[in-house]
């Protein structure tokens, strides 16, 4: 079990890397594409099937689709690095110093114990009871939000649509 | 013996199930459009053999017949002629993701036949086993969601030609699928909602006394339209539309790589027939009909009956495929958009309704 989440470790964190480095933005897309099943991999080595398959239907299925569709459809160009700069390097640096921090205190305070497996957690039933009776509220909320964002892009689109057409 | 069990179930899943149907769907896409266009289609493969050896004549009197039939020419002579061909790959392509763009057009169809139960639970070897590689707790979502991942290989394979064609070709294939993965979701959420459940096994249990179809006709009609676009053929197959795009995304591609997205593509005809019939048609169910134990003679019988109704359910997508214009693209884009994407959603609430009355299940 640990080999699996040393190997999906190790490979989620390059792809990562590649993500940010690759020169041509279709590669990237591609390599988070690949990030993203690697996440869905974790969520089922840890029996979570239900929040591995949805992973894999809402990112990898829909939205990075939709990335790709429009990086396809812009014929991106190829990225060029951009010259250093002061003030990005020193954003960067007191962003990574700040996770880092977190990140090991989060390790001292036994973040490495592996959490307990139970045989609920990940199914349907479960997930489905917590989120609509706990997290009712929340879970509307975030209807709601989609809602209006949904209704934001085709008032958007329209508006767009009208004045070519003048 | 666990492990034993598991290579057996996949090869099964794999070999048995999902490569015999593509196969089967690659001749009847040959030899069934020829008689549909009123040709004679291939029969000259092996038409010559003959043998003066006694013990020789029922072998090549065999072979006679099955290259009349056009088996030998679709399984044996593409095959060959495929691998022995030259790989060419055009200049200024990328050519990493020209060479992946194949493979991950077919992996996700073969992966989503690890879920699909093939039979009836039955006794061997002191326990109950299930002819099913992965036994998920979210089964269709598992089957959606490799639906859904598999137009990366299209989009990919499109982009990578470093051709406007390919280009076209896989833009059309990607915008199509994501249009119809709508109405594909919500009459998957239907069909759970009647249900009750995501495993597919307990769905095909469900319909014991009586078939999905029979209470569901309306979301049966929508998922087998939306299947038929999400396999790219029949009249929606717009990506690949030879008279205006060459072949499309895959244009750029020869020998074995050309090839393996056709497998992939029949591969999806069968695994969507597969769905349909378990989620509609009863799976191995038989009318009137119940199985009498867990006897391993009964799973032969039940996965016989499934393939059986497979087999009906692919060499209908072929006959559509065969029968029925291509449609212009906006008409695509309405279909999905404006009338099975509405309809799906009140079929939705026409069963949420059904079943809070306690009308279903």
């Amino acid at each position: 079990m640990a080999v699996t989440f040393y190997l999906m470790a190790v490979l989620l964190l390059l792809s990562a890397v590649a993500v940010i480095t690759f020169k041509n933005p279709i590669y990237s897309a591609l390599a988070l594409v690949f990030n993203l099943f690697v996440v869905a991999g974790l969520f089922a080595t840890l029996d979570a099937h239900f929040i591995a398959a949805v992973q894999v239907v809402v990112y990898a299925g829909a939205i990075m689709v939709l990335v790709m569709f429009v990086l396809m459809l812009l014929s991106a160009k190829l990225e060029k690095a951009s010259p250093f700069s002061p003030l990005y390097f020193g954003a960067a640096l007191i962003c990574g110093l700040a996770f880092a921090v977190t990140l090991g205190l989060e390790f001292d305070s036994g973040f490495n114990s592996a959490p307990p497996a139970s045989d609920l957690q990940g199914t349907v039933a479960a997930v489905g009871k917590v989120l609509y009776s706990r997290y009712v509220f929340p879970f509307e909320a975030a209807s709601l939000l989609l809602m209006a964002a949904i209704a934001g892009a085709v008032v958007l689109a329209r508006r767009r649509y009208r004045t070519k057409e003048l | 013996m666990e492990l034993m069990i598991l290579v057996a179930k996949v090869i099964v899943a794999l070999f048995l199930v999902a490569l015999h149907l593509a196969a089967f769907c690659t001749w009847v896409e040959r030899k069934g459009s020829a008689l549909i266009q009123d040709r004679i289609g291939a029969n000259r493969s092996a038409a010559y053999v003959q043998t003066d050896n006694l013990l020789l004549k029922p072998v090549a009197f065999f072979l006679r017949i099955m290259g009349g039939l056009g088996v030998i020419n679709t399984l044996v002579n593409d095959a060959v002629k495929a691998i022995l061909k030259e790989d060419f790959v055009p200049a200024g392509v990328p050519k990493f993701v020209h060479a992946l763009a194949p493979f991950l057009a077919v992996f996700p169809i073969f992966l989503a036949y690890a879920v699909v139960p093939m039979a009836p639970d039955f006794e061997a070897f002191g326990q109950v086993i299930r002819l099913q590689v992965a036994s998920l707790d979210a089964g269709v979502l598992f089957l959606f969601a490799m639906g859904s991942v598999s137009v990366y290989g299209v989009a990919m394979a499109g982009w990578s030609g470093n051709n406007k064609f390919s280009l076209l070709g896989a833009l059309r294939a990607s915008a199509q699928m994501i249009s119809y993965e709508l109405a594909m979701g919500i009459s998957l959420v239907t069909v759970i909602l009647v249900y009750g459940t995501l495993d597919l096994y307990e769905m095909v249990n469900a319909q014991g006394k009586l078939w999905g179809i029979c209470y569901q006709p309306l979301t049966f009609l929508i998922l087998f339209t939306v299947g038929m676009a999400e396999t790219k053929r029949g009249p929606f197959d717009l990506p690949e539309s030879e008279s205006e795009l060459v072949a499309g995304y895959f244009t750029e591609y020869s020998g074995m790589k050309f090839l393996v997205f056709w497998l992939g593509e029949f591969a999806e005809i069968g695994l969507f027939a597969l769905l349909l019939t378990i989620l509609f048609f009863g799976g191995w169910n038989i009318p009137f009909f119940t199985y009498p134990s867990n006897h391993w003679i009964w799973a032969i019988v039940g996965f016989h009956v499934l393939l059986l109704k497979v087999v009906f359910f692919c060499v209908l997508q072929i006959v559509i495929r065969w029968t029925l214009p291509r449609f212009r693209y906006d008409q695509l884009m309405d279909l999905g958009w404006k009338i099975l994407l509405p309809l799906s959603m009140l079929n939705l609430v026409f069963y949420a309704a059904l079943k809070l009355s306690g009308g279903i299940g």
